[in-house]
């Protein structure tokens, strides 16, 4: 089995392990019980303001007492609901796959099997940009570049099977989807403007089955959480670049003789260029979904309200701490506001549906953030490296880990449904 | 004409049956008048027809989630054209007055196979005018379309006599003065029976089709929302937001006949507004250095070619307007 992609600033090894284990590795090791004595730990790795919070079930709580008359006997942590509202969409758990875009790590069997374990577990599932230019669409033609190292000849998929194509992508999650759960949401860039994205898969025949059960949505990106402010980038080989010259900035001197960087632009937006945007993406797409991303900028909570006002269906913050691409060291921890920033930002008037990233993998994270005003978390390199781990079933098995730990936690809070949680559920060593 | 059945009319049949149809003839006969009478009135009225391009490095981005068709140019990716919109407003460094009958192809979503009014392929009689604004163009669209439906009816009695199209039904248009409502009216108006419309997009199908089935005449909807058009349609100086445009409304359920504005003419308003439609301003180059450069203001409105013939007939749907109709998402000739 191929290890895939690595992620050293990423609990690899313990996101890897869930992909094997699944639930059971939501605790220690079983057959420790009884000879190994436990106690609070240091944490094991580099911490953000996320993960010094603390979740912090109170003594007294009255929405248990409701789900023991509800229930006629005292609630467990199995009676936790866990499926949620997205963005127009229902998923089987608080939780979506972020966008993967044209990131070579995402390509080939890797993006076609984290589709598939992504809808048969009933997640929403975001497609990124960037895909079209160089993966290719997947109707009449190929992708634009064959035989670049981002873009390995992929017409006809890995094995015979689906391209990795969008439509590939697009099919191979709609084929595994369980009757009224998950849904797909397409994101545009400036340059995938040119592709006219949207449009294409507005009107293919495969994506009317999403379109027709009101699961298909169109992405508006105005940045990433890896490098704020600026847009996409790959690393190209200098045979393969020239191909992309008239639509993409390309650096020839910035990576040495060999590579070529292609930058994408990150586009220009003012509150009235996002209004209009998102306006004129529900007048085009009816019956499409609207979702705005959003980096994490120090305007992030204007930029939400615009947004919501506009009449997104989903904002997505990106925190500083995401990103599955490529991008400058200089931007690394340096750049942008961290997600439990962003959080505090937003608190104030929180847009209905707020979708948050950034570094997501474990339980206590995702119901943090939860807590603090989101709707879901995505997953981002913890799904690339749970379907690395195990095309077949990595990811699976990994939710199912996160489902059980998520469902310990609301419990043990009092709570049986995400949207139950709040602000007081979260202890900030700052801020007492 | 019945919008309550759900019902679709037939669909195209083979194209013999269809060329050697007596209605198909009489229908394209009324087409050929029409445009010949267009040709007519707009000669004479000073303007000088042009033959559009149909391949360019860029075109109309228009609306509504249709998509272009690409086409390898030597290597470049080049457009079947849209519309002919951005070569309308440059034709007027040639001359003041320019129309032409253009052919357009849109890949519009499967969901408008059976609106009865959406073909992938069709034609537009496209107009500009230099120095015209919004009341001057609209002035001129009803009396070309009052010259082409008086001259078409005049001259073709047995062709209306054989579609079974009362010409009565023309009485109210041939008075010359279409009503008129704004966008925000039209929505005000659609909400009050119940209809659900969006008031910051296109006034959608089905609240379309309402208002053009209570209407006894042709109507313009005026000043429609940013946010629902293309960035060559002006916004109003006095009411930001509003947009200073208009669509021609048939009477009878037949729906949308024409679309119209005042243009976008300064080159930063353009830039900024490409960014709001989501476009990429590094495509459009040839038609920013020429817009920076400066090109006249002026206001212009393309008419569906097929749509108008559809109406005058009274077809039950678009594609009986056309010789070789081509339906969204339907492979045929």
């Amino acid at each position: 089995m191929s290890r895939g992609p690595a992620a050293p600033a990423f609990p690899e090894d313990e996101v890897r392990r869930r992909a094997r284990s699944g639930a059971a590795a939501a605790f220690p090791a079983a057959e420790d019980y009884g000879r190994v004595l436990f106690g609070a730990a240091p944490a094991a790795g580099p911490e953000d303001g996320l993960d010094r919070m603390r979740l912090v079930p109170p003594v007294f709580m009255a929405d248990r007492l409701k789900k023991l008359i509800e229930l006629g006997r005292e609630p467990m942590y199995d009676d936790v609901e866990l499926t949620t509202g997205i963005g127009g969409f229902t998923a089987a758990l608080p939780v979506y796959v972020s966008a993967l875009g044209s990131t070579s790590a995402a390509g080939g069997d890797l993006g076609l099997a984290l589709s598939r374990q992504a809808a048969r577990l009933g997640l929403p599932m975001v497609i990124g940009e960037n895909v079209v230019p160089v993966h290719g669409y997947g109707r009449l033609e190929g992708p634009e570049t064959p035989g670049t190292p981002d873009a390995p000849d992929v017409r006809q998929g890995p094995g015979g099977g689906l391209p990795t194509t969008l439509l590939g992508r697009l099919r191979a999650y709609a084929g595994e989807l369980p009757d009224g759960l998950g849904g797909l949401a397409v994101q545009q860039s400036t340059e995938d403007a040119d592709a006219e994205v949207w449009n294409l898969v507005y009107s293919d025949p495969a994506a009317r089955p999403l379109l027709d059960s009101g699961r298909l949505a169109f992405e508006l990106k105005t940045g990433q959480g890896a490098k704020p402010g600026l847009g996409g980038m790959t690393v190209l080989d200098t045979a393969a670049a020239a191909r992309f010259g008239d639509r993409y900035g390309l650096d020839a001197a910035a990576l040495g003789g060999r590579h070529v960087l292609r930058s994408s632009s990150p586009g220009t937006f003012t509150a009235e260029i996002l209004r209009q945007q998102i306006r004129l993406m529900r007048n085009n797409f009816p019956r499409a979904r609207v979702w705005v991303k959003l980096h994490p900028g120090r305007d992030v909570a204007e930029a939400a309200r615009v947004a919501v006002a506009a009449g997104a269906d989903a904002v997505t913050v990106d925190g500083a701490e995401g990103g599955t691409g490529w991008a400058p060291v200089a931007f690394a921890g340096r750049v942008g506001l961290p997600l439990a920033a962003c959080l505090r930002r937003l608190a104030a008037d929180p847009p209905p549906c707020l979708l948050v990233s950034g570094r997501m993998w474990e339980g206590a994270r995702a119901v943090k953030s939860l807590a603090l005003g989101a709707r879901a978390v995505g997953l981002g390199r913890a799904a690339l490296l749970a379907v690395a781990e195990d095309p077949e079933q990595g990811l699976i098995r990994f939710a199912e880990c996160l489902a059980l730990e998520m469902r310990l936690l609301v419990s043990a809070l009092g709570k049986y449904s995400p949207d139950a949680l709040d602000q007081q559920d979260v202890w900030s060593p700052e801020g007492d | 004409m019945n919008h309550d059945t759900p019902a679709a009319p037939p669909s195209p049949p083979e194209p013999r049956t269809h060329l050697t149809s007596p209605a198909t003839r009489s229908t394209l006969r009324i087409q050929n008048r029409l445009i010949a009478a267009a040709r007519e009135y707009l000669t004479a009225a000073g303007f000088t027809e042009l033959l559009p391009p149909v391949v360019g490095p860029v075109t109309d981005p228009g609306s509504r989630g249709s998509k272009q068709v690409d086409i390898d140019f030597y290597g470049h990716r080049y457009k079947l054209m849209t519309s002919a919109i951005l070569y309308k407003q440059a034709s007027l460094l040639a001359f003041d007055k320019i129309f032409c009958i253009a052919p357009n192809v849109r890949l519009e979503p499967l969901e408008t196979a059976d609106t009865d009014r959406h073909l992938a392929e069709f034609h537009q009689l496209d107009v500009e005018m230099a120095g015209a604004d919004r009341d001057r163009i609209t002035g001129l669209v009803e009396e070309l379309v009052v010259h082409m439906v008086r001259t078409t009816r005049d001259a073709l009695p047995a062709d209306f006599e054989l579609l079974g199209r009362d010409t009565d039904a023309f009485t109210e248009l041939l008075r010359g003065s279409f009503g008129r409502r704004t966008h925000a009216e039209a929505v005000a108006e659609l909400r009050t029976v119940g209809h659900d419309q969006n008031p910051d997009a296109e006034i959608d199908w089905a609240g379309e089709a309402l208002l053009s089935a209570k209407a006894g005449r042709p109507f313009f909807v005026t000043d429609y929302p940013k946010g629902s058009r293309g960035f060559y349609d002006r916004e109003s100086r006095t009411e930001p937001g509003v947009l200073r445009n208009f669509d021609l409304i048939a009477p009878e359920g037949y729906g949308e006949l024409c679309s119209g504005s005042e243009r976008t003419n300064d080159y930063a308003q353009i830039v900024t507004r490409m960014r709001e439609t989501g476009e990429n301003p590094q495509k459009y180059r040839w038609y920013l250095d020429l817009v920076r450069e400066g090109v006249p203001a002026s206001a212009g409105f393309g008419i569906g070619v097929e749509r108008l013939t559809r109406y005058v007939a009274g077809r039950d749907a678009v594609w009986q307007a056309s010789a070789f109709p081509k339906l969204p998402g339907v492979v045929s000739p």
